[in-house]
């Protein structure tokens, strides 16, 4: 019996760890000019799991390629970026969440899908992320009051993160 | 020969916004978390008799998080007989309180703070703990940037004490003032980006004002300056400072002025 719940157990680690990052692509608000932009581009590199960086120096977007195997959420993203100081207009995740059906609501390991149709996912998906601090000021406040029926989103979890396939 | 290498060696910086990144004042926003910036300004200022002086400020910055940053500042001029002689020394810190950004364009706001050492005589009416007094300042200032312009205001208190080590501050003087700058700047070049090896243009334009508090005394300056930043990580800047009015005594308001940064990212964590 023992085992039996260990090996429940490790099916479910090995779900909860299942949600893989690849590639996250990232529009920093709050800045126009290169060495701004450097600034960002520099805070990235620290984080060991990136492969590398490519940038749009005139719309400051950021697509950062990851090393497999990582267990990186979307918040370290979002601290590097407001380390460098600057803040995040939005992040559209590449994510290998396995062969798997989303619907609305659906709570995939730290990830809520909101304002979803149900669909199968075929390996990787592309999703953007709609949490506080993830889209941009103005954005978040109609989100807010667009996504009322979500009871997780807007409360201030910083650990799940609310997701829309794209 | 050793102080001149030292002095040479901190002669280089950066921070943000580089339309924001004014040669006179500091922005609302802070440098980078954990990067260490070294700058040197270097003053040539005219007296009023005639002679030419020399000023130099070196100073070190450090990014402590990404609402605070600190510098560390030295003063050294040959304004006195017997060649560059060191003047005091300054330790400044900023905190963002404030921070609204959207794409292209941000608002921000931050209190700051100096406290300075000098040991120079007192020799003008002016205040400034930048180099001459020894003294306080503190500080309110809004920036506010818009895809290629950003404009920067502040406003502050400054307070005049005795210098060191036996200059009493004239009782005659007053010894506070209210300081005001506005400062405008423009990207200018590149029109479009193409990599961080391009060598950015900023033009900027400053009006810094002081009122004596005690006597209602003021003057007004204006610095046109160019600033060039070179691979996204050093800055050459070239300003001329020239003196709009003035009621007060000042021995050297005009004078021509060459800045250097340069930053060290993610030096600390």
């Amino acid at each position: 019996m023992k085992k039996v719940i260990i090996f429940i157990q490790c099916i479910a680690l090995s779900i909860a760890v299942n949600a893989q990052l690849i590639k996250v692509e990232i529009m920093a608000t709050g800045l126009t000019c290169s060495m701004c932009s450097n600034a960002i581009n520099k805070q990235l590199k620290t984080i060991s799991e990136v492969e590398k960086v490519d940038i749009d120096l005139n719309k400051n977007l950021f697509v950062v390629t990851l090393k497999t195997d990582n267990k990186l959420t979307p918040k370290t993203f979002k601290d590097k970026v407001e380390k460098a100081g600057f803040f995040i207009g939005s992040m559209v995740l590449s994510v290998n969440l396995g062969n798997q059906t989303i619907e609305d609501n659906k709570k995939i390991d730290n990830y809520i899908f909101i304002d979803t149709k149900a669909q199968t996912l075929n390996g990787l998906a592309k999703v953007k992320v709609l949490d506080k601090g993830y889209v941009t000021a103005k954005e978040y406040k109609k989100l807010e009051k667009a996504y009322t029926k979500y009871q997780t989103y807007s409360k201030d979890n910083e650990g799940i993160f609310h997701l829309k396939a794209i | 020969m050793k102080k001149y290498f030292l002095l040479l060696l901190l002669c280089t910086s950066l921070q943000i916004n580089a339309q924001e990144l004014f040669v006179m004042t500091e922005p609302a926003s802070n440098m980078p978390t954990g990067s260490i910036g070294v700058r040197a300004m270097n003053s040539f200022m005219f007296e009023k008799d005639g002679t030419l002086n020399y000023h130099i400020m070196p100073e070190i910055m450090w990014g402590a998080s990404a609402k605070w940053m600190f510098h560390l500042q030295s003063f050294h001029s040959n304004r006195s007989t017997g060649g560059l002689k060191t003047e005091g020394g300054s330790l400044y810190a900023k905190y963002r309180f404030y921070s609204s950004d959207d794409v292209h364009k941000h608002f921000r706001m931050a209190l700051y703070g100096r406290y300075s050492k000098n040991r120079a005589d007192i020799h003008q009416e002016e205040i400034e703990t930048m180099g001459h007094n020894t003294g306080y300042e503190l500080g309110f200032v809004a920036t506010k940037l818009v895809n290629k312009v950003a404009v920067s205001s502040s406003v502050s208190f400054e307070k005049a004490l005795d210098n060191m080590p036996n200059y009493k501050y004239p009782p005659t003087q007053s010894n506070s003032s209210t300081n005001y700058t506005l400062s405008i700047g423009k990207l200018m070049y590149p029109k479009k980006y193409t990599n961080f090896k391009q060598t950015n243009i900023n033009l900027m334009c400053e009006f810094l004002g002081q009122t004596l508090n005690q006597n209602g005394k003021s003057n007004l300056d204006i610095v046109p300056s160019v600033q060039f930043i070179i691979r996204s990580q050093a800055r050459i800047d070239l300003a001329y400072r020239r003196e709009l009015y003035s009621s007060m005594t000042r021995t050297a308001p005009n004078g021509f002025m060459i800045k250097f940064e340069y930053t060290f990212f993610n030096v600390t964590k």
